[in-house]
């Protein structure tokens, strides 16, 4: 940013200074044009006056004198060429074309009726000497150079024309006049860009000062100097601007100070959604306890025995009971889970092997009045994850169940955990094959949602609230996992659920060598269920 | 017989604390109420202590840390029973002095199980 300051300044004085410069080089080429045209004007006016003037004493002069009096005429045509600074030869010429008299500078010559008069054979000329009127005209010379040459005719006292009088005028002073009045032009130039130089930097300056100062503000605020305000009295676009940009800060802080509001509202929400949940849980676990307890003792024969059809009753009773507890206890973990990042979130090193073993032996009572096959296959040297024992335990305990729960007796659970690589990251998967009712294509992507299921008829026939499966995926992405289904409908699902091994040095280890890895397989079944 | 003592503030519990650990032979008292059930431990220290967590005035934890507080109750094999099922909830009752921890909604032969083990191993404690 600092490399760009003062580069405004610079723009505008640039701009500035071109302006000017361009209105002074106009305005001296024009007063230098009209000046030389004013001059060369007055230089001919002077030219046919003199001409008018002098024509009839020098015709008379050479009567008078003719060529006898050398010195005489001499100084008489030296007064007349006085009178006018930029005649340069005068001749009185007959109307027939012969030459009488020419004066050059500082020389005059007579030439008498001669033979060796020279003649005027410029037919141009000749018909300005035949004529009555006096005329003017510019003329170039065989060097290049301009001459204004004037002819006026003498007339006698008798009205006789028999002579003219051709006048030579040189431009010299006039082009004298035009290269001083350039050279001053350009001397006035000079000094002027100087000052152009310095007036402009100060012009811009003064529109700049204004600009850094909004940058300055700008910046303030960047800083997170919230409450600072520019303050540019301008008068112009730039005062507008630093106001519309307080305004815009004003606003900006207005909805800082609510959304912080906003947040404050949303924590204090969120710590009593979790006191609430707290509370309810143990509200409902506590008479749930009670109920459990008591129901155990009755049908285990603990408070007397009972008649056979109460007995059914209090099974019936344990069981509602059981599943009111699971319900219970999925509405905890999930509205943990809510809060649960992978910050806050106790890590251990599991093994999957036996936890997975552990939830297998927890289902296993469930499947045996249902002629099912239950198997579970595990990989040998599966890696250590890091994870929350507590939550993974409750994904395959979900799932396991799932797969148990929609499989019709007489079919089959296949579990298998093996390693994987996924997303090049390396982990195990596990695979919950069921051959169960499956689940419609359309419904795939929508049954990890929470309160989700298939057919609003199973809430009744198979229980549950549809949290089941929102609370796998919940926990698995948040150990930075993966769940996905394949399902066929009639035919069974498979759930994959792929998590990350813990990363040792910041590197994830694979185990084993991919190849070998399907053969040990099955050689080391940790838990066959056949029945 | 063993002398268990039972604090919970929901009579109905305290019932079939009481009712389940008479089945099973212990001896059993009981209290509702935090302060007084501290009191009467310490006057008369029982073989094992059954807390519940959550109880108005006096709770679970504040009176666990008073009874490890006092040389007569640090010795007492505590089993908190408690509705939160969270792990965090339970290490921080056992490093606050507990010996083992249930969650509602539990089974009776669990409770028994639990306080079986818990008595065994204060005994075997006891004897080296």
């Amino acid at each position: 940013m600092s490399r760009r300051r003062g580069r405004l300044q610079t723009r505008i004085a640039r701009h500035i200074a071109f302006a000017v410069v361009v209105s002074l080089v106009a305005s001296a080429l024009v007063l230098v044009v009209f000046r030389h045209r004013g001059v060369q004007r007055n230089m001919e006016r002077s030219a046919r006056t003199y001409a008018s003037l002098i024509s009839t004493p020098l015709a008379n002069i050479v009567g008078f004198l003719g060529s006898g009096g050398q010195d005489l005429l001499d100084q008489q045509v030296a007064r007349l060429r006085e009178l006018n600074e930029d005649v340069e030869r005068i001749e009185i010429v007959s109307v027939r074309g012969r030459v009488v008299l020419r004066s050059e500078v500082g020389e005059v010559v007579v030439y008498e009726d001669g033979v060796d008069a020279p003649r005027v054979t410029d037919l141009d000329l000749l018909h300005a000497i035949s004529g009555l009127e006096s005329t003017a005209s510019r003329v170039s010379r065989l060097d290049g150079s301009r001459a204004y040459r004037v002819v006026a005719p003498v007339v006698s006292q008798w009205g006789r024309h028999t002579f003219s009088f051709v006048g030579t005028f040189s431009y010299d002073r006039v082009d004298q006049e035009l290269r001083s009045s350039l050279w001053l032009s350009a001397l006035i130039l000079a000094a002027g860009l100087g000052l152009t130089q310095w007036v402009s930097v100060t012009l811009a300056g003064g529109i700049t000062s204004d600009v850094e100062k909004l940058r300055e503000g700008v910046q303030r605020i960047q800083e997170g100097h919230l409450a600072e305000r520019v303050s540019v009295a301008s008068r112009d676009e730039i005062e507008e601007l630093a106001e519309a940009f307080n305004l815009m800060a004003d606003e900006l802080l207005a909805t800082i100070r609510r959304l912080r509001e906003a947040n404050r509202e949303l924590e204090t929400l969120d710590q009593t959604k979790a006191d609430l949940v707290a509370n309810v849980s143990h509200e409902l676990k506590t008479p749930l306890t009670a109920l459990r307890g008591y129901l155990e003792l009755m049908s285990e024969g603990g408070l007397g025995g009972i008649a056979d059809e109460a007995q059914r009753a209090v099974m019936v009773c344990r069981k509602n009971v059981q599943r009111l507890s699971l319900r219970v206890e999925e509405l905890v973990q999930l509205s943990r889970l809510d809060r649960f990042t992978a910050l806050d979130s106790t890590r251990e090193d599991v093994d999957l092997s036996s936890l997975l073993e552990g939830v297998f032996e927890t289902i296993k009572p469930r499947v045996e009045d249902r002629r099912m096959e239950f198997v579970l296959r595990v990989e040998p040297d599966l890696p250590v994850l890091e994870a929350n024992i507590e939550q993974v335990e409750r994904v395959f305990l979900n799932l396991f169940d799932n797969a148990v729960k929609f499989t019709p007796k007489g079919g089959s659970v296949l579990i298998s955990a093996e390693h994987s690589v996924h997303d090049g990251r390396a982990g195990v998967q596990v695979r919950i094959t069921d051959s169960g009712i499956g689940i419609p294509a359309a419904e795939l992507v929508r049954i990890f949602d929470r309160f989700h299921q298939v057919d609003p008829s199973s809430r009744r026939r198979f229980g549950g609230m549809g949290l089941g499966l929102s609370l796998v995926r919940s926990i698995v992405e948040a150990h930075r996992g993966a769940v996905w289904v394949e399902s066929e409908q009639h035919v069974g699902s498979t759930f994959f659920v792929w998590l990350p091994t813990a990363d040792v040095g910041g590197v994830s280890l694979v185990k084993g060598a991919p190849s070998a890895r399907l053969e040990n397989a099955d050689e080391d079944r940790l838990a066959v269920e056949e029945m | 017989m063993a002398r268990i003592f039972v604090v919970d503030d929901e009579p109905d519990m305290v019932d079939l604390l009481a009712t389940i650990l008479r089945a099973d032979g212990f001896e059993v008292e009981t209290d509702t109420d935090g302060r007084s059930a501290l009191a009467r431990m310490l006057a008369d220290t029982p073989d094992l202590v059954l807390l519940d967590l959550m109880m108005p005035d006096l709770d679970g934890m504040e009176l666990l840390k008073l009874l490890r507080l006092d040389p007569k109750g640090a010795g007492v094999p505590v089993l908190v029973v408690s509705a939160r099922s969270g792990h965090q909830d339970q290490l921080g009752t056992l490093q606050l002095g507990a010996n083992a921890y249930i969650c509602k909604p539990f089974s009776p032969r669990e409770l028994v199980r639990q306080v079986h083990q818990l008595l065994a191993n204060s005994q075997g404690e006891t004897r080296e």
